[in-house]
């Protein structure tokens, strides 16, 4: 009950608190697991963008570059990068002053730890850019099809419905397959089948109704609110009825679905680069080196399990960020998950 | 009486010694039980007429025999071509334009039917009407062309008689390896009436010692003893092995190491695939000699470049890239599978003789492309996404990046990147990676459909360098109307450097395949024919 209570106590004196947002960041400030898990974050952003100073300064090698024949000084001892029989030579740590840091790649002697590094910048490029494509066209097609209604409505959701029938995995496959080969070309738009853009936009394309549909039906619910019917009484259009009163009032949705999007849709870049229809080689990302590493799973299994760790912290972070984000925006959905979970009273008892 | 007991005693002692052993067979294992082996996947087609791979050609090599067939031995003897359901090798007259076989008698197929000359006529007429890839095999014969497009009448350049068993085939002209060319799967003779559609989940009844019982498509296949073999087929084509066991479970593994797994727990005992290569170092420590070894198919591994597209079509680029690709490094990716070579015909194909022409050499490569100075720096490089081809194609991008090229790599899934490259619609065929695994043992297979001008499709290609010189086009016409001797072997040795000199290919190695059995089956006797592969009916107890 002492639970339950206090978010109503925050929510009866916002304007004393400085309004819903500092409401929300005192929050959130209160939830050191999220905080503490949003610095492992930043420590992974961090890790990955200092690729190239890692690459040039200390590895001195690319991601891309091979070395299968070559002899790796340590300690005067001369190692082979890739032994005859085709295995990778192991960490190294800083005995080849930080060269193969992590050992080599596989068969193409490869640094491990310049492409986990230039992985991870992908990966997360990936995961970002694509939540915000999935964003801002399932917000876009909820305001209208929320907003509009009738046919416009129809027409989206049984378009939103098209997408949602086809499992998440399958659709990314087959678009996968089909755009490695040939590419992207619509109008001006032309990408080939190699670019980083392809796994982004069928990502961003495929994970849309996961968004569109529950914000639309917010919409729908808002959309019978005075202070819409107000602003239409005032004159307003669609436009700023829609963009003016409507999103500032899903924000809060809005910004939760795109953190937990992050992380999903990094999940799914894994799992298609794994199967190969993802990033193309020799590009990497982590999903891409745990399916090469598999080949090597009895002899190196490091090579598979390190970027799968990596994508494991990644994903946990921002999942538990977005976790943390939803109570501090939404403190009535931290108790309805709880009364849902049975740990504590009902919302409506609590109040 | 005491004496005429004892020897009543002994001679019924040596006569049940004597059966025994018989029974036993020839290398005195144990007879009969149950085979069972496992594949990565399941082979392209459990049809004789429609598979075109090694794995479909190794699941159906004791199964359904043509009138000719391939010795069931190791490498080279195994290229030699010997009667099979024929009662001996054809008779060529006219030219060598007529072919003239006998069929044995009283061979019946594993349902019971009477095998028939005519079912050869009817076998080569259903290649046509199921498009089978090997049809082009036989379009020489007087008429099939015709029939090909029309399905209908015959064809007439096939001659049967059933009452004599004799098969007369006439040619449009000379043809060099029909003889190979009959003793492949594509002809094997199949009842009359075979229905003409893919029957992979019901394969047909069968000449050899073995016939499919059951085929679950994705998930394995059975074979039991054709019960016609011993009495009505076996005694006349001594050739093939009556098999040793009884029944052959064959399921489909999709991980390699769990087929290993299963090996070293005795779960299986064979592996058609070749062991994975994070493994072959610990199978081969323990188990060589005993368990594994490794076998010598007649292939070759290399990178084409498209000799009518900028950068490729000027002959400097090509002989760079020759210098630069070193095949001490694929050697390496491919975890010491594969035998470097650098030129056309692989070691153990008749004619091959050593011959590198482009020693590794980057300072020469990168002084070779100063000089041709490409003004097209931009290259799509194409490979599969099969472990380690697609390493392979990985360090091609990345040798071609070091010369000064933006090498981009495009991998295409396995099962549609032979017609993704195939396709002249395809944009940026620029180069690649490719490998080809021999038809039939004849130097003109690594010629004619690869290098030849005419062999230039527009779907379905083979000649991925696009590689049309009229003067040894000519000389291959030639060498493909004769049968193969000394002479020819010599001239397709000069083949083999006239086109390593416009290095219209940069060839790297020859893979190496395995033989990996569970400690129950007799190594020594397993019979791997670099064409056809395992011989199923040569596996045994100990």
């Amino acid at each position: 009950m002492a639970v339950a209570s206090e978010p109503n106590v925050e929510e009866a004196a916002p304007a004393a608190a400085g309004g819903p947002w500092r409401l929300a960041w005192r929050r959130l400030r209160r939830n050191r697991v999220a905080l503490a898990f949003l610095g492992l974050f930043f420590l992974i952003v961090a890790f990955s963008l200092a690729a190239p100073l890692w690459a040039d300064n200390v590895a001195h090698t690319g991601p891309n570059d091979t070395h299968t024949l070559e002899k790796l000084e340590v300690n005067g001892e001369k190692r082979e990068v890739v032994n005859p029989s085709g295995r990778p030579i192991g960490a190294q740590w800083f005995e080849a002053d930080g060269k193969f840091f992590l050992g080599a790649d596989g068969r193409l002697g490869r640094d491990e730890m310049v492409r986990l590094m230039y992985g991870g910048r992908t990966s997360l490029l990936i995961g970002f850019a694509s939540a915000l494509i999935t964003t801002i066209l399932g917000t876009l097609l909820a305001l209208l099809s929320g907003y509009y209604r009738g046919w416009t409505d129809t027409v989206i959701s049984r378009g939103l419905d098209v997408v949602w029938a086809f499992p998440v995995v399958l659709l990314g496959i087959s678009l996968g397959l089909t755009l490695a080969v040939g590419g992207l070309d619509i109008g001006p738009l032309h990408l080939s089948g190699s670019s980083i853009w392809i796994p982004i936009l069928i990502i961003g394309g495929v994970m849309v109704p996961y968004v569109a549909r529950p914000l639309r039906g917010e919409v729908l619910s808002l959309r019978e609110k005075e202070f819409v019917e107000a602003a239409e009484a005032q004159g307003a259009g669609a436009m700023r009825v829609m963009f003016g009163e409507l999103l500032p009032n899903l924000a809060s949705t809005i910004i939760i679905f795109f953190t937990l999007n992050i992380a999903n849709n990094m999940l799914l870049e894994s799992t298609l680069s794994f199967l190969g229809v993802g990033v193309q080689p020799p590009g990497t990302s982590w999903g891409t080196m745990v399916g090469s590493g598999f080949d090597l799973i009895s002899t190196a299994p490091q090579l598979s399990l390190i970027p799968g760790t990596m994508i494991l912290l990644t994903v946990l972070s921002v999942n538990v960020f977005g976790d943390g984000l939803r109570d501090a925006l939404d403190p009535r959905s931290k108790l309805r998950l709880e009364a849902h979970a049975g740990i504590a009273e009902p919302e409506g008892t609590a109040v | 009486m005491r004496k005429l007991g004892f020897v009543l005693l002994v001679s019924i002692l040596s006569a049940g010694a004597a059966l025994g052993l018989s029974a036993c067979g020839s290398s005195g294992g144990k007879e009969g039980g149950t085979l069972t082996g496992s594949y990565a996947s399941f082979p392209d087609y459990l049809d004789p007429q429609l598979s075109y791979t090694q794995e479909g050609w190794t699941a159906m090599y004791d199964t359904y025999l043509p009138l000719l067939t391939y010795k069931r031995a190791n490498g080279t003897e195994g290229g030699k071509v010997v009667p099979g359901l024929a009662e001996s090798m054809p008779k060529i007259t006219n030219g060598g334009k007529t072919y003239t076989l006998t069929l044995h008698k009283g061979l019946k197929y594993s349902d019971g039917t009477p095998v028939k000359a005519s079912d050869f006529a009817s076998t080569i007429e259903r290649l046509f009407k199921i498009s089978s890839p090997g049809s082009p095999f036989y379009e020489s014969i007087v008429g099939a062309e015709k029939f090909a497009e029309t399905q209908q009448g015959g064809i007439p350049g096939i001659k049967t008689d059933d009452k004599t068993g004799k098969i007369v085939i006439d040619l449009t002209g000379p043809r060099g390896t029909f003889t190979n060319e009959l003793g492949m799967l594509f002809a094997a003779l199949l009842p009359p009436g075979t229905p003409a559609k893919n029957l992979s989940a019901d394969p047909p009844a069968a000449t050899g010692p073995y016939y499919i019982t059951k085929s679950e498509p994705g998930r394995g296949w059975s074979y039991a003893r054709n019960p016609y073999w011993t009495k009505d087929n076996g005694p006349q084509i001594p050739e093939v092995s009556d098999g040793h066991f009884n029944k052959i479970e064959i399921k489909v593994v999709r991980n390699d190491s769990t087929q290993v797994n299963e090996i070293e727990r005795n779960k299986t005992m064979w592996m058609q695939t070749l062991v994975p290569a994070d493994q072959r170092e610990h199978i081969i420590n323990e188990f060589e000699g005993t368990q594994f070894r490794v076998d010598h198919p007649i292939n070759l591994y290399y990178f084409w470049m498209n000799t009518t597209k900028a950068p490729f079509d000027d002959l400097k680029v090509r002989e760079a890239v020759n210098y630069a690709v070193d095949s001490a490094a694929l050697e390496r990716i491919y975890a010491g599978s594969l035998a470097a070579t650098h030129q056309i015909l692989p070691l153990g194909m008749p004619g091959h003789e050593e011959l590198n022409l482009f020693p590794h050499n980057i300072a020469k490569a990168k002084e070779l492309i100063a000089q041709a100075n490409p003004s097209d720096r931009d290259i799509t490089v194409w490979t599969d996404n099969e472990s380690p081809n697609d390493e392979a194609g990985a360090y091609y991008q990345d040798v071609l990046t070091k010369l000064g090229f933006n090498a981009k790599l495009k991998t295409i899934n396995a099962d549609n990147y032979f017609a993704i490259i195939g396709n002249k619609t395809t944009p940026d065929l620029d180069t690649g990676w490719t490998n080809w695994y021999e038809d039939y043992p004849n130097p003109n297979d690594f010629f004619q459909p690869l290098l030849a001008g005419e062999s230039i499709a527009p779907t379905n290609n083979t000649n991925f360098s696009y590689t049309d010189d009229p003067v040894l086009n000519k000389k291959i016409a030639k060498l493909s109307e004769e049968p193969l001797g000394p002479e020819q072997e010599a001239e397709y040795a000069e083949l083999d450097k006239a086109y390593m000199e416009q290095a219209p290919w940069a060839p790297y190695g020859t893979n190496t395949t395995s033989t990996f059995v569970n400690d129950e089956i007799n190594l020594d006797n397993v019979i791997f024919n670099p064409t056809f592969g395992h011989s199923l009916a040569s596996f045994e107890l100990k």
